[in-house]
């Protein structure tokens, strides 16, 4: 197998200095796009982008309607919004993900995007796990349980499910906080609608 | 299916309500699932258990796709005498209740768009329990009625992932929580998936005699026989 591209972070950020600091912090692990603007960071956004780093006050389209735009897109993508000040309203409704307050130090901006990095590997071994658990309950419904019993595929089933279940529990630390467990479940959603 | 009892203290007491050994001792933050058809009293089952524990001071969070909020906060005020405001919370999926969260009686009562709207139902949660959190309630219990209800509006994997997500947060909050879903309304795959979200079932049927039976799998290390209730 060859080595996985790394996750691709968008930063969206009208102050050309405060983006090249963003990069140079993160461009070891990730690949980064830039936008200088709304119009430019919905330009670079596409499938491949697992993380956006957003600017709420920016010249021309403002971060809250990027963001609209994002989800209007379906992309799955994680936003975490970034501003100048400690928001005193509820990002989690209006649809973040995270949010981040300047100055932002190096740790604070690792820790958030592996954060959301997490919340998208969570969902995506659920969504295998789901598989898993789908296939043992066809078995369930359609075969008697003498004939469950005598089944490899089936005892094999059963314990990669269990072992599966745990995994998800203990690797990403479950859901440990509100903003986990609300962005976990938007993540849902927007995969959902097919 | 059952998680290790060993070392865990505050264990949920359950019986008084169900009388089954399994349920004497839950741990925190197990989630039960509460299977059965139609008109089995599974709403009376999952309510009982929350006022039960509301009456020994725990918390209680109500998630609800059929019954307006303020019922809710009117049949728990009656249910539980010296019910405190902050001590329960409500979100109402029925989507006709407006837009803004509403105090009723004291009990903040959130609305949530539809029961497919599964963002807003973890918001309506995360408020419920910060509320519960901020009147210092460490111990409480959540019930989601109904699943069925949530399973018309979006599929079964999206319902499953949710019960998983909703039980890792339990989990993490010390929360038992109790969900009711209508056996006769779904395929028996459709059953079997969901059951696999939980850490218990709790399987209610009429019995043949009349009156109904229940069982108890998943708390315990063996199923329980079935039992009139």
């Amino acid at each position: 197998m060859s080595e996985p591209d790394p996750p691709v972070v968008l930063i969206v950020e009208d102050e050309p200095d405060v983006a090249e600091t963003y990069k140079l912090w993160l461009q070891g692990e990730y690949e980064v796009r830039m936008g200088q603007n709304g119009d430019e960071g919905l330009e670079l956004l596409d499938e491949s982008v697992d993380v956006v780093l957003l600017d709420r006050m920016m010249p021309g389209l403002s971060g809250d309607e990027v963001l609209t735009e994002i989800r209007e897109r379906d992309l799955g993508c994680r936003v975490a919004m970034v501003t100048a000040v400690e928001p005193d309203f509820d990002i989690l409704e209006m649809g973040f993900d995270a949010y981040l307050s300047k100055p932002i130090r190096s740790e604070q901006l690792h820790d958030t995007v592996t954060n959301l990095l997490e919340r998208s590997e969570y969902d995506s071994l659920l969504q295998e796990y789901y598989a898993l658990v789908e296939k043992q309950a066809t078995l369930e419904a359609t075969k008697s349980s003498a004939e469950l019993a005598e089944s490899d595929q089936y005892a094999a089933l059963t314990e990669e499910i269990a072992e599966m279940r745990e995994g998800l529990d203990d690797a990403l630390g479950g859901i440990e906080d509100d903003d986990d467990f609300v962005a976990t479940l938007r993540g849902l959603s927007d995969g959902e609608e097919e | 299916m059952a998680k290790k009892n060993e070392g865990v203290k505050n264990m949920y007491d359950l019986s008084s309500v169900l009388d089954f050994e399994a349920l004497a001792e839950v741990r925190p933050g197990s989630s039960i699932l509460v299977s059965g058809p139609a008109m089995t009293g599974k709403e009376k089952l999952v309510y009982d258990t929350l006022a039960d524990g509301a009456r020994t001071g725990n918390g209680a969070v109500v998630v609800t796709t059929s019954d307006r909020g303020s019922s809710v906060v009117k049949e728990f005020h009656e249910r539980v005498p010296g019910l405190q405001g902050a001590q329960l919370g409500v979100v109402d999926c029925r989507g006709e209740g407006g837009s803004d969260p509403g105090l009723i009686e004291g009990v903040s009562v959130h609305q949530v768009s539809s029961p497919g709207d599964l963002t807003g139902i973890g918001i309506g949660i995360t408020k419920a329990l910060e509320g519960l959190h901020d009147s210092g309630r460490e111990r409480g219990r959540l019930a989601l009625v109904s699943l069925s209800t949530m399973l018309t509006y979006t599929d079964k994997k999206t319902v499953f992932k949710f019960c998983h997500v909703l039980s890792s947060r339990l989990d993490a909050a010390g929360y038992i929580g109790v969900f009711t879903i209508d056996s006769g309304a779904h395929d028996k795959q459709t059953i079997q998936v969901i059951k696999q979200a939980f850490d218990g079932l709790i399987d209610i049927r009429d019995a043949d005699g009349g009156g109904r039976e229940a069982r108890v799998l998943g708390l315990a290390d063996e199923p329980t026989d079935w039992k009139e209730i």
